[in-house]
Parts: structure tokens; C-alpha cells; sequence
């Protein structure tokens, strides 16, 4: 074997040690941020749970205790966000990612429930939004409904957006859109229970949240809690 | 599925293999025997420089007095200014040294720079060994003893030097003198395997006897060094590299000049390569230089450009898209920047594959300093060239593919 015969292979061997070393590095990677995403999901599922058990103690004099502004809240949209970054690295397909959607679903329905179960005893009046959205290839103005709602979200703190894959495979997100009665024109929209499809602007989008929302909320761009 | 994630992918495997390559070669002991290779000062065979000049009255007193200094027994060598049909003071700076007794003038009409290299070929009929600079560059002392040891080897028809930017003084030319000393690294590896194919024009000599077999300078294009290497090649006549012989050549000092000087080196690579050296593409017969560097060279001249353009239109895009998802929000939210979290810190395989490629590049710098002892600071060479060189590198490639496409030529300057 000549010099230069021995010295590409010697190449290609560096080569494929330097490309698998990287490939294992990205997928380390992220699988730790599945990791930390299954963690967040796993910290907000028991503070789901410790809310709905602090609920049903309090069953009597629940209010004085819990308020709108938990940090409950802002965890689940944090995490929303992370989990739409692991989706967008990963793609939709990839079935971590699909499972984590699922658990994330599952812990809005229950974070939902438990807030009009609370707006309805408490007299607390958050500003909830169903947002129903489609990664196929269905829905030409989800990216557009989905930057305006996080605009609103993060200078309203008392809106509450939750975002769900329409054609996610998940028993209850399913029962959730049959009761709401949700037809498949997306992006679809619940804001305090009234269904709106489509997305045009930001202003018309506006008109369907309630006036006094933008009476009495102070417009930031940083959506801090209280 | 030949998509540009593909085609970029490909890409940036075929360049890690190819720098890996290079560097396994360049501690093998074919190149490591050549870089430690000392000069001999017991041969001295009649040398004759030949400067071609058009118009370079600022740098040819510099370049003759760079000659003049050379450690070479002096009844050996000799200079020859060839003043191709200046329009400025040229002739008048080459009056100085006409009764030098080793200096020689030939004046004559322009006709481009290979017609002033053939004319002194032509004066200088007696000797052993030619050599060429180029008028806006200045060689070392030492470089002529150094650059002869390389021809005590009979089968050694050329030899090329270290060339490196003379007192880089802007970011581009910083960028360049970098540029030039990856390039150090790069001759020196790749004449460890007979695989060069250029001879440049800063201190390139030859056998007399180059010239008897194969003939003298064409035209090539506007790339008359590249053109005679080529045909070098097809002759299998072996062209060494010197990595001591030390030359400084003047950058280009603006984008545009430097655009303009390399779209015609790549212009008339890509015109040698497809016109008149096809049969050089994947031959092995021309070994690592047929089936290796000369398709790649191809190959990464078309893909950077098409890379280039697509990431273009890809960023277009993209501000588009965002410009239509934004629309109506107000610019206070849309230019807050977001709160730095570790998680979103883009890490992909290419980034990682780029920062690999990037490092490897820049030992090859930290190399090619080292063996050629160029001096000067490679900090700010290296940060302007890892600032700048992806952006501006990829214009020349474009142009020079659509002047090759669309037979567009230009003039020299």
C-alpha cells in the first residue's frame, strides 16, 4: 500500500470518528432537552395535581388561598415554547416529541379545567384562548395566528393561551374539540367560549378579546407575573 | 433528494475528509522530508529573474532592489525587467538601473503578461533555471538559495515559494494575508504529491528546459501561471514547493479590486479546467491530482456558489416570512430581544461540522507560519478572515461561474 492510499483511508477513518463523534454529540444534546422538557413536564404535573388537591381541601373557602396569577402558568407557556423548539429541531414526526406534545396537551386540559372551575367558584376572570393550530401543511396562517397570540400573551399577562395540535392523536384532546364543537378550519380559536376560525390581523383578533382586557391590563413587553 | 440539506451535508463531508486528508499527509514523511530540507549552497546554476511590468511604477524599484539583495554568487544570476508597454513612469524607474551590470531592460509593446514573460525567456537563452516575480512583489535574501536546493532532485522541473501579503494594513487585507498562509500550508502539502497547479506569479522557477519541451507562456485565460502548471502536469513534469522560500505580494486593498482579481483567477481556473485540461478531471493518471484536487477544486467552486446563493435566498425568505408574520404587531415587542436560555442555542451538525472545519483551517494557518517563518501576527488576519472571507469568497465564485457560463471577459485591472 502506498503513501497516499494509506494516508486516505487514515483520513477517512479521522473523518467518520469526527462526524459520529459530532452526530452523538447533537443527539446527547438533544435528548437533554427532551430531558429538561420531561422534567418541566413532570414539575408542572404535580403542581397541577398539589393545585387540584389544594382546590378540593379548600373546597370551602378555596378563594382567599389561590389566585389567577400562579406561576403555574407561565411555567406551562415557557414550556410550550421549549417543547415547539424541540419539534422544530426534531420535526414532527419524531415520537418523543410526539409523546411530550401529548403529556404537554393533557397538562393544559387539566390546567383549563381547573381555571374555569376557579373563574366560576373564585369570581376570578382570566382570559382563556383555545388556539387550535396544524403543522401539516393545513393551515397557511397558523404561524401568523401563533406570533399575534404569543404578542398578546406576553403583554397581557392575564390572557391564558392554549395551544393545541389539531390533528394530535390524544383521546381527550379529541373529547375537548368535539365538546367545543371545533371544525377543522384552522387556526381555530376559543377566547371565553366563543369559537372564531381564521386569522386576518392582530386588530381583528383583538376585537374578540372582551374590551375590558385592554381597559384595565398594562401593556408590557415583558408579560411579568404579579 | 438531492436537496440543498443534501448537497450541504455532502459538502461539509467531503471537506472534513479533504482536510483531514491533508493534514494526515502533511505528517507523513514525503512532506515532512521536504520541509525539513536545508539549503545547499554548494549549486549555484545560472539563475535568470524575469520581472514582467505594466505600469507598476510605485513597486518595481522595490522589486529590483529585493532582487539586487538576494545571497546568490552574483556572476550567477541575473534580472531582467521587461516593461510591457507602460503608460506611466514605469520605464523611467527601470532607466535607474540600466547600467546595472547584472540587470537587463527590454522595452516593448504591450501584449499582456505572458507575451513580457516570453520575451525575457527569449533574452535570457543561456540559463539553467528561470525564475519569475511579479512586479509588485519582493522576495527575502535568502529565497533564491533556498528555492535552487530544490532542484538538486533532477526529476524536479519548477518549484514554487511561500507567498505571503506585503504589510497588511485594512481588513481585507489582513483576511488576505491569512488567506496566503493557509495557502502556504496547502502548496506545501499538495507538492508532497506532485498536485500543484499553479505556479504563481511571485516567485516561480523553472527549467530552462520546461520551456524547449512544453513551449513558452500563453495567454491561459489571463492566468498564464496556472495555464503553464496545468500543462506542466500533462507533460507529468513534477512541480515542487519551497515552503521557506519566502515572497510578499501586495493584496488587493478593496473589495472590489480584490473581487475583481479573483473572479479572473477563478474565471480562468474554471477555463483551463473545462476548455483545455478536461482530460485532466479524473484521470488517474494525473494521481491525487486528477482524481482528487482538481474535481474537488471544481466541485467546491460550483457548490460554495450555489450554497451561497441559496442561503441568500433562504435569508429572503425568511425576512419575508417573518415580515408577514409579524405584520400588525407592534416593532416594541418584535425588536425586544429575548431572554438568553442555553436550550435555544442552535447546535446542529453543521455548526459543529463548520466549527471543526474552521479550526482545522486555522492550525493550517498556525502551520504554514511556522514552516514558511513568515513574519507578522496571525490574530487579526485570522479574525478578519473567519469574519469576512465566507462572505466576500462566495461573490467571486458567483461571477467568475457566470463569466465562464456566459463567455464575459474582462481586462486585467
Amino acid at each position: 500500500m502506498n503513501t497516499i492510499t494509506r494516508n486516505a483511508i487514515i483520513a477517512l477513518g479521522i473523518t467518520l470518528l469526527i462526524v459520529g463523534t459530532i452526530v452523538y454529540t447533537v443527539h446527547y444534546i438533544n435528548q437533554q432537552r427532551l430531558s429538561e422538557i420531561n422534567t418541566m413536564q413532570t414539575q408542572l404535573s404535580t403542581d397541577t395535581l398539589s393545585l387540584e388537591t389544594q382546590f378540593a381541601l379548600l373546597e370551602n373557602a378555596p378563594c382567599q388561598d389561590i389566585s389567577s396569577d400562579t406561576v403555574f402558568s407561565h411555567g406551562l407557556s415557557t414550556l410550550g415554547d421549549k417543547l415547539a423548539f424541540a419539534e422544530g429541531r426534531l420535526g414532527s414526526r419524531d415520537q418523543q416529541v410526539i409523546e411530550l406534545k401529548k403529556e404537554y396537551a393533557l397538562l393544559e386540559i387539566r390546567d383549563y379545567l381547573l381555571i374555569q372551575k376557579l373563574s366560576t367558584t373564585c369570581h376570578i376572570t382570566p382570559v382563556t384562548v383555545l388556539y387550535f393550530y396544524s403543522n401539516t401543511g393545513d393551515c397557511s396562517s397558523c404561524d401568523r395566528a401563533g406570533y399575534a397570540l404569543s404578542y398578546m400573551r406576553k403583554t397581557y399577562p392575564r390572557i391564558r393561551v392554549y395551544s393545541f395540535d389539531y390533528h394530535l392523536d390524544l383521546g381527550a384532546l379529541k373529547t375537548l374539540i368535539e365538546v367545543k364543537k371545533i371544525k377543522p378550519t384552522l387556526p381555530a380559536f376559543v377566547i371565553q367560549r366563543k369559537r372564531f376560525y381564521g386569522f386576518t390581523s392582530l386588530a381583528r383578533l383583538e376585537k374578540e378579546f372582551p374590551k375590558d382586557l385592554f381597559a384595565t391590563s398594562t401593556a408590557t413587553s415583558t408579560g411579568s407575573q404579579k | 433528494m438531492w436537496g440543498p440539506n443534501t448537497i450541504t451535508y455532502v459538502s461539509f463531508f467531503i471537506a472534513l475528509y479533504f482536510e483531514s486528508f491533508l493534514l494526515v499527509t502533511f505528517l507523513s514523511e514525503p512532506a515532512r522530508k521536504r520541509r525539513l530540507t536545508e539549503r545547499n549552497s554548494n549549486t549555484a546554476p545560472s539563475v535568470a529573474i524575469i520581472v514582467p511590468c505594466f505600469n507598476e511604477e510605485n513597486t518595481i524599484a522595490s522589486t529590483t532592489e529585493s532582487l539586487l539583495k538576494l545571497e546568490y554568487p552574483k556572476e550567477n544570476l541575473s534580472i531582467i525587467l521587461v516593461d510591457d508597454g507602460s503608460t506611466d513612469n514605469t520605464a523611467n524607474v527601470m532607466a535607474r538601473y540600466a547600467r546595472h551590470p547584472r540587470i537587463f531592460i527590454h522595452t516593448k509593446e504591450n501584449g499582456g503578461k505572458h507575451t513580457a514573460l516570453n520575451a525575457g525567456i527569449r533574452i535570457a537563452k543561456d540559463a539553467d533555471i528561470i525564475g519569475c516575480l511579479d512586479a509588485d512583489s519582493f522576495v527575502e535574501p535568502d529565497a533564491l538559495g533556498f528555492a535552487i536546493t530544490a532542484f538538486d532532485r533532477p526529476e524536479v522541473m519548477a518549484t514554487t515559494s511561500a507567498m505571503s501579503v506585503h504589510a497588511p494594513k485594512n481588513l481585507i487585507q489582513h483576511m488576505q494575508y491569512a488567506e496566503y498562509i493557509f495557502g502556504i500550508t496547502m502548496r506545501h502539502i499538495l507538492s508532497s504529491m506532485n498536485s500543484l497547479y499553479v505556479t504563481p506569479g511571485p516567485f516561480s522557477l523553472y527549467r530552462m528546459e520546461v520551456f524547449k519541451k512544453i513551449g513558452y507562456f500563453s495567454h491561459g485565460y489571463q492566468t498564464e501561471d496556472m495555464e503553464m502548471a496545468l500543462r506542466m502536469q500533462k507533460a507529468h513534469m513534477l512541480i515542487e514547493n519551497s515552503p521557506r522560500v519566502r515572497v510578499y505580494t501586495k493584496a488587493p486593498s478593496t473589495i472590489t479590486a480584490l473581487i475583481k482579481q479573483r473572479m479572473r483567477w477563478t474565471s480562468g481556473f474554471l477555463r483551463n479546467m473545462l476548455f483545455e485540461y478536461r482530460g485532466l478531471i479524473g484521470n488517474p493518471r494525473y494521481g491525487v491530482l486528477g482524481i482528487g484536487v482538481l474535481p474537488l477544486s471544481i466541485f467546491s467552486i460550483i457548490t460554495v456558489a450555489g450554497l451561497f446563493l441559496f442561503s441568500v435566498f433562504q435569508i429572503i425568505s425568511n425576512m419575508i416570512h417573518m415580515f408577514i408574520v409579524s405584520r400588525g404587531i407592534p416593532l416594541s415587542y418584535i425588536l425586544t430581544p429575548h431572554t438568553f436560555d442555553w436550550f435555544y442555542f442552535p447546535i446542529t451538525t453543521l455548526l459543529l461540522v463548520g466549527i471543526v472545519l474552521m479550526s482545522m483551517t486555522i492550525i493550517f494557518m498556525i502551520i504554514g507560519k511556522q514552516i514558511s517563518r513568515t513574519p507578522g501576527k496571525l490574530t487579526k488576519s485570522t479574525a478578519s478572515y473567519i469574519l469576512l472571507y465566507w462572505i466576500i469568497s462566495p461573490i467571486w465564485l458567483v461571477r467568475a461561474i457566470a463569466d465562464t457560463i456566459t463567455n464575459t471577459h474582462h481586462t486585467w485591472r
